[in-house]
């Protein structure tokens, strides 16, 4: 199989080093939250339930593009009684 | 004279209609292996057309390099399905990225949690894609290649992994 010619590397750098870094972020704690709704056993729309949220709304959180603000990163830490993220 | 008429126009008429599509390796991360499709017709393989639409544009570049970050997490963490906004039709998967607001989206194919075919993309101007004929037939290229790829899977042409897809043939679309 032939290799595209694409400057896959090069296009990243040029993207702004904290905007990477936002989203390797967002993906981890996306990741996080993924893995306690599995130890936990429960879905999107139990945890949505559970925390008077939409379904709609964990869906975002899971895409790894939620830009999280620190209280609901707090609402889950109490809801799961585990860190979503450790400073 | 009309006989050879008759046999050019229906030769022109097949080669717009049928196109020879080739899979290109791209990248691979540490959780996926990244191609895209080249029309043997063309100079750009479809990611490559996507990158120089939008790479030097500046009122769209916040939204492509928005899609070349998630592009460079799911390398490291995988295509896992929420990472991905569900389109297509139930029984494909193609999938486009963003999943939040942008003006901008990118088709793929997510065969496995590790294997992805990033297609081309656009500008959203419709509520659906199926409104707007060119990002229809960006996902229609997808749905037929996707279907192409399979066949040939089955019949042990090619062979798809977990991690990646071998092949070196050309599937005719």
């Amino acid at each position: 199989m032939r290799t595209a010619n694409i400057p896959l590397r090069e296009i990243f750098n040029e993207i702004p080093k904290e905007k990477r870094e936002e989203t390797r972020l967002s993906f981890e704690i996306s990741n996080k939250l993924d893995s306690l709704m599995k130890e936990r056993g429960i879905n999107r729309k139990q945890l949505a339930e559970a925390i008077g949220k939409r379904p709609n709304e964990v869906t975002r959180w899971l895409s790894g593009e939620h830009n999280f603000t620190i209280s609901t990163i707090a609402m889950l830490s109490a809801f799961f009684g585990k860190p979503i993220i450790t400073v | 004279m009309c006989k050879t008429f008759f046999v050019t126009l229906r030769c022109n008429i097949k080669c717009k209609i049928m196109s020879e599509i080739e899979l290109l390796f791209v990248d691979s991360g540490d959780r996926c292996t990244l191609y895209t499709i080249q029309f043997l017709s063309d100079e750009q393989n479809e990611f490559e057309k996507f990158i120089s639409k939008f790479r030097n544009d500046a009122e769209l570049n916040p939204d492509f390099q928005a899609i070349m970050r998630f592009v460079e997490q799911i390398m490291d963490n995988g295509a896992l399905e929420r990472y991905f906004r569900r389109e297509g039709k139930m029984n494909d998967s193609v999938v486009a990225l963003p999943i939040l607001k942008s003006r901008l989206r990118l088709y793929c194919l997510r065969l496995t949690d590790k294997i992805l075919v990033i297609g081309n993309g656009d500008v959203k101007k419709s509520r659906t894609y199926e409104e707007d004929n060119t990002l229809q037939g960006y996902v229609m290229d997808l749905q037929k290649f996707e279907r192409l790829l399979k066949q040939e899977a089955r019949t042990g042409n090619v062979e798809i992994t977990e991690r990646q897809i071998i092949t070196d043939k050309t599937f005719e679309i």
